[in-house]
């Protein structure tokens, strides 16, 4: 326990990792959640790969005009240029031509991904930036100043989120009203994208260009599938975000794995768990709902069956006429709790409510079969497809059908109609 | 302030185009306070572009729109917008007191957190549209009916004299169409001015006080017996006459 557990937190590297993981994902996860409101999980993708351009492009200009060797603020700035270069280009394609916004994403980002690389390449011996550790980051090798940096940006990105909470929870939910109020909405997005840029920059040097999008949306996915407000959401976003850099930073100690891989991998089982057991938007609560649901032709199949057998009717009765049997214990009792039947012995009976209801289909029925011979339909046909149409029962429906048959008295068997 | 007269909008020569096509031509008109008006007009026909107008999104190519006096450019949260349905994300986490509470959104100073009398006040318009019962829901839980209400609710707690809503018989029942109607004319009742987009003409002359007929020109504002003329819908509708003689019938008799 102690080994599998304790030991790695006496590790200096380790500790760095969980502080500096910790404050990235948290402020990734509620980040996420207006990303994941706003259909824009594309942006941190895209924003993560066009920042290799930046990176190189800062690297390069400080070292040119000022011989400053990899200046991190430099870096930044040219990281932040070239996420919102890439925005725009995205916009501007989607907007001028025929191609639509998907594929300009896709065309834009890998376009200023793969000029970053070729600059890199090109430029290697003025700027010494490694490529692989870009593209994968290396969480247990934070420095001190990636670590600065990070609880910098964070603070910002939080105090901002907080203190405008509600200008971007309406300009996200219903920009129209945002707007008639007076609020800056094109402003707040913009805000917003340069948010996600810092969130996205100081995340890439510990998880890598290529899992940086799930830092910020799985974490506020897993949220959204158990919170009825932003706020919750954003919370439990936060909470997920971090959860995903303790377990994923010990997978990584147990598994000897790479630490970025480990904390997405974990982040990833974390939402699949949400998604089968979330109360009310799980797969599982879903599954049970529709597996309760007992569906109206049954429980209307089972009350012409009794109304029809004319007296108490006995479960293999029922057995016979109703054509679902499966679940008709369940639909049973739960017709017996609507209080459609009463249940004695073995036998059932319809209730007040329960004949009305009979009455309306088996009229329903009656009226197909007079309409089915109207139109033609055989003999021995009339019968089974009057079955299935006696479903359809709406009040218009019969009405109709009455009407044009001219309000016919008996139906083709001779049986009264009303 | 208007103090002389009692329009509560007025527009005056009003063209809006997008890319040298009119959607507004010419437009004036003058709406009095305290009452239900219907905007029909076949698609197409500038009644977004209207409402727009009428929020100060567009700028005018000519003319101006007032509310209450002042530009409508500047009277920022004296109308409230009541959306289409299918125009709001149902899946938003949001619950049904939140939305209500929107409407207080542009009372509060941004560095404070709502007040109990913010949440008050929602929750008095919510019980306007008898929502008040389903507070804690998530919008998406709701139906048709009550989705509306909810977004007429926060409309009320805005506390703006003038409502605008967009379509909001779209897609509903005739029960729930009617339950809408009651809210919308409880509103009236209070004070309030509410200009709803309509595209059914045969409720048109029921539901509403006046009706605007609109395809890029005014063609007619007015009681519904003075617009719903023959010579005018065959003009705006032109080959699509036909659907509606049937509404036309019942107005002359």
């Amino acid at each position: 326990m102690y080994d599998l557990f304790i030991a790695p937190l006496t590790e200096t590297y380790f500790q760095k990792a969980l502080i500096g993981g910790s404050i990235v994902a948290l402020v990734a996860g509620v980040v996420g959640c207006l990303v994941v409101l706003r259909r824009m999980a594309f942006l941190g993708d895209a924003l993560s790969h066009a920042m290799i351009a930046g990176v190189a492009g800062g690297y390069l200009v400080m070292k040119m005009l000022f011989g400053l060797e990899a200046h991190a603020p430099g870096m930044l700035l040219g990281s932040l240029i070239a996420a919102v270069t890439t925005v725009a280009l995205i916009s501007f394609v989607a907007r001028i031509s025929r191609v639509k916004e998907d594929t300009a994403i896709g065309i834009m980002y890998t376009g200023i991904f793969a000029l970053g690389v070729v600059a890199v390449s090109i430029f290697r011996h003025y700027i010494h930036i490694d490529l692989m550790h870009f593209i994968m980051g290396d969480i247990l090798g934070v420095a001190d100043s990636d670590l600065w940096v990070s609880a910098f940006t964070a603070a910002l990105v939080l105090s901002v989120l907080i203190l405008f909470f509600r200008h971007f929870q309406i300009a996200t939910f219903d920009p129209i009203m945002a707007a008639s109020i007076g609020l800056p909405v094109l402003f707040l997005d913009y805000v917003l994208t340069i948010c996600v840029s810092l969130v996205v920059v100081s995340a890439v040097s510990m998880v890598g260009v290529i899992l940086v999008v799930g830092l910020l949306i799985t974490p506020a996915a897993s949220a959204y599938l158990l919170s009825d407000r932003l706020d919750k959401m954003m919370w439990l976003a936060a909470l997920f975000g971090v959860t995903s850099v303790i377990g994923g930073l010990y997978l990584c100690v147990w598994l000897d794995s790479a630490g970025g891989g480990a904390i997405m991998l974990f982040c990833t089982l974390q939402f699949l768990v949400v998604l089968l057991v979330a109360p009310k938007y799980g797969v599982l609560a879903r599954w049970q709902r529709m597996h309760n649901l007992i569906p109206q032709q049954q429980v209307e199949d089972i009350l012409t069956t009794i109304l029809r057998y004319g007296k108490p009717t006995p479960m293999e009765v029922i057995v016979q006429y109703v054509e679902q049997d499966k679940g008709l214990k369940k639909a049973l009792e739960s017709m017996i709790d609507d209080g459609l039947l009463t249940q004695a012995a073995e036998s059932f009976s319809l209730t007040e409510a329960g004949d009305k209801e009979a009455q309306k289909v088996l009229k329903a029925h009656r009226l197909w079969e007079a309409y089915l011979e109207s139109i033609g339909t055989p003999k021995e046909e009339l019968h089974p497809t009057a079955h299935h149409l006696e479903h359809i029962s709406d009040p218009n429906t019969v009405d109709y059908l009455d009407e044009k048959l001219g309000k016919p008295v008996r139906d083709p068997h001779g049986q009264t109609i009303r | 302030m208007t103090t002389e007269n009692n329009f509560v909008i007025e527009v005056d020569h009003l063209t809006v185009s997008y890319h040298a096509r009119p959607a507004l031509l010419d437009v004036s008109i003058n709406i009095e306070s305290d009452q239900l008006v219907g905007v029909i007009g076949p698609n197409g026909a500038g009644k977004s572009t209207f409402i727009k107008a009428i929020l100060g999104f567009v700028k005018p190519d000519v003319g101006v729109v007032k509310i209450n006096g002042k530009s409508a450019q500047k009277a920022k949260g004296e109308v409230a917008y009541v959306p289409q349905r299918g125009a709001v994300d149902w899946d938003f986490p949001i619950t049904v007191e939140e939305v209500a509470l929107m409407g207080r959104y542009q009372q509060i100073p941004w560095y404070t957190s709502p007040a109990a009398r913010d949440r008050e006040a929602a929750f008095e318009a919510l019980k306007m549209v008898r929502m008040e019962d389903f507070a804690k829901r998530q919008i998406g839980e709701l139906s048709g009916g009550q989705q509306q209400r909810v977004f007429m609710g926060r409309a009320l707690a805005q506390g703006s004299d003038i409502l605008l809503l967009d379509e909001p018989f779209a897609g509903v029942d005739a029960a729930t169409e009617r339950a809408i109607l009651e809210v919308l004319e409880r509103a009236k009742q209070a004070g309030k001015t509410l200009v709803v987009v309509h595209h059914d003409l045969s409720t048109a002359a029921e539901y509403f006080d006046k009706l605007i007929l609109i395809k890029q020109r005014l063609y007619a504002y007015g009681p519904p017996r003075l617009v719903l003329r023959e010579d005018l819908l065959s003009k705006v509708y032109e080959g699509r006459l036909r659907i509606f003689s049937d509404v036309l019938a019942k107005e002359e008799s």
